[in-house]
């Protein structure tokens, strides 16, 4: 027998003693003296919370994303340094609030900066352009809609896609007119003192385009009036109005950051 | 220890977006703004949350909502491709589902959740990685720093049972990033100081604008 085959043979007759010394420990030696070892221990305690299943974001559900300008930038024609300029996006707008602008996309550039697509507060109507993120803020998002159609002088909240808010409107006149395109809410102003902007406005993107030496830069808002008769109608001088109930209505269901379609 | 964003921002990806951001290195790496104290300060002190498991909870439930709100935006960007994208699909919506579940034992004593500026983290796939990454890790750290100090059976079993769970996507995320799933034989826990101070370095939790003002307006009437 070479020394290798007695080792091995050594070494199964240790594995066999130890295998069979481990089995008579566990469950009791053959003569009833080894108590056998069944430790007992306590079922696990119940959870403290419900575990809900992974919650997958709503498909289709639409969601808009804002955010706020934190440092003056330039809004560029395409993501990258130096590309023609568009805008210029002030920190704050005309009533002291955030400016805010409408996410609508993304970039990377080639130093891999990443640069947002934004629906901008400026002149013409419609005007988007590109802002480097790092002078962006938090992104915040909203669930709702607001369509106001100049055919038919209403303004429709939806939410998830589903109408919650209707009322009749006021829009402007022929020679002011309210203008069609894609804007979004900028701020909200609240216990200001001018009865003819009700007890509450809303400040939009869009901007006149005839009223452009009005002060602050004729911006369009929604509010309410002190002339409720005069709706449904076309009546202001771009402004979108609302009887005071229905915008303070409004102002319960509507967040800063909701994009408006003008129709 | 290893998830400290700072130390693994090792080719100064975050901190760049910070400076982008118009903040120094020094304060980027020491500094805390305004609205991340705030954020934070909503959550007990260390002192009060050893009265109480409902600290300890809050604190965890802060953690849940800056990682679904990375995961949530990430997936609304858009900006990531490939198995990149499927894992923050995945990962945020068993991270929203632990924030309903803490918002749900916690009831009316459940803290509100901040706003976060993730500063592009979530538009660019690599920086997305690298956060996840750190996010995760400093999660399981976070779990494991509070777990011995809960009073509640209960609440411990409902702790541990989300610990291993952070503890897979910490391993995911470090397999999607390249680096090693599995280091260490054991794992450093870290006390909420150090969760905070590696949170408010990176300048993630920030105030809501101001968007509503009392000024007369101005609109075209």
């Amino acid at each position: 027998m070479s020394r290798r085959t007695r080792a091995a043979a050594g070494l199964g007759v240790v594995a066999a003693c130890a295998v069979a010394g481990l089995a008579s420990w566990l469950l009791g030696g053959a003569d009833g003296q080894a108590a056998p070892y069944r430790p007992v221990l306590p079922p696990p305690p119940k959870l403290a919370l419900n575990v809900p299943a992974p919650r997958a974001l709503a498909a289709g559900a639409p969601v808009a994303i804002w955010t706020s300008v934190l440092r003056p930038a330039t809004a560029r024609a395409r993501p990258k340094r130096g590309a023609r300029p568009v805008v210029r996006l002030s920190r704050r707008t005309p009533e002291g609030s955030a400016n805010i602008v409408l996410v609508i996309g993304h970039a990377g550039d080639a130093r891999g900066r990443v640069w947002v697509r934004a629906r901008l507060p400026a002149l013409p109507n419609g005007t988007t352009g590109w802002v480097p993120r790092s002078a962006l803020g938090a992104y915040q998002t909203v669930r709702t809609r607001l369509i106001v159609n100049r055919d038919t002088l209403t303004a429709t909240l939806l939410r998830d896609g589903r109408s919650v808010f209707r009322a009749d409107v006021g829009v402007g006149q022929a020679r002011w007119p309210t203008p069609r395109g894609h804007f979004y809410i900028r701020n909200r102003l609240t216990r200001y003192r001018s009865a003819a902007y009700g007890p509450l406005a809303f400040g939009t993107s869009a901007r006149s385009e005839q009223l452009t030496d009005w002060p602050a830069g004729g911006f369009v808002g929604i509010h309410g009036t002190n002339q409720p008769g005069l709706l449904p109608g076309r009546v202001s001088h771009g402004c979108i109005r609302m009887r005071n109930r229905d915008i303070l209505r409004l102002g319960r269901l509507m967040d800063v950051g909701t994009p408006v379609t003008i129709r | 220890m290893d998830f400290l964003l700072h130390d693994l921002d090792t080719d100064g990806a975050l901190r760049e977006a910070g400076e982008n951001a118009g903040i120094s290195r020094a304060t980027f790496l020491g500094g805390t703004v305004a609205g991340a104290v705030a954020a934070f300060a909503i959550v007990p002190t260390a002192q009060a949350a050893s009265s109480g498991d409902v600290a300890v909870l809050n604190f965890a439930l802060v953690l849940e909502y800056l990682q679904s709100s990375f995961y949530t935006e990430a997936e609304r960007s858009k900006a990531l491709r490939g198995k990149a994208e499927d894992a923050a699909k995945r990962v945020g919506a068993v991270e929203r589902a632990h924030v309903t579940a803490f918002k749900g034992l916690l009831g009316r004593k459940a803290v509100k959740r901040p706003a976060f500026n993730f500063r592009g983290t979530t538009e660019a796939q690599r920086s997305f990685l690298k956060t996840a990454v750190a996010f995760e890790d400093l999660a399981v750290a976070a779990y494991k720093g509070q777990a011995p100090r809960l009073r509640s059976k209960q609440v411990l079993a409902a702790a541990v049972s989300i610990h291993s769970v952070e503890a897979r996507h910490a391993a995911w995320m470090r397999f999607l990033f390249g680096v090693q799933p599995a280091v260490n034989a054991f794992d450093e826990a870290a006390s909420k100081a150090e969760i905070e101070r590696v949170v408010g370095a990176t300048h993630f939790v920030v105030a809501r604008p101001r968007t509503t003002t009392s000024r007369r307006p101005r609109f075209t009437g």
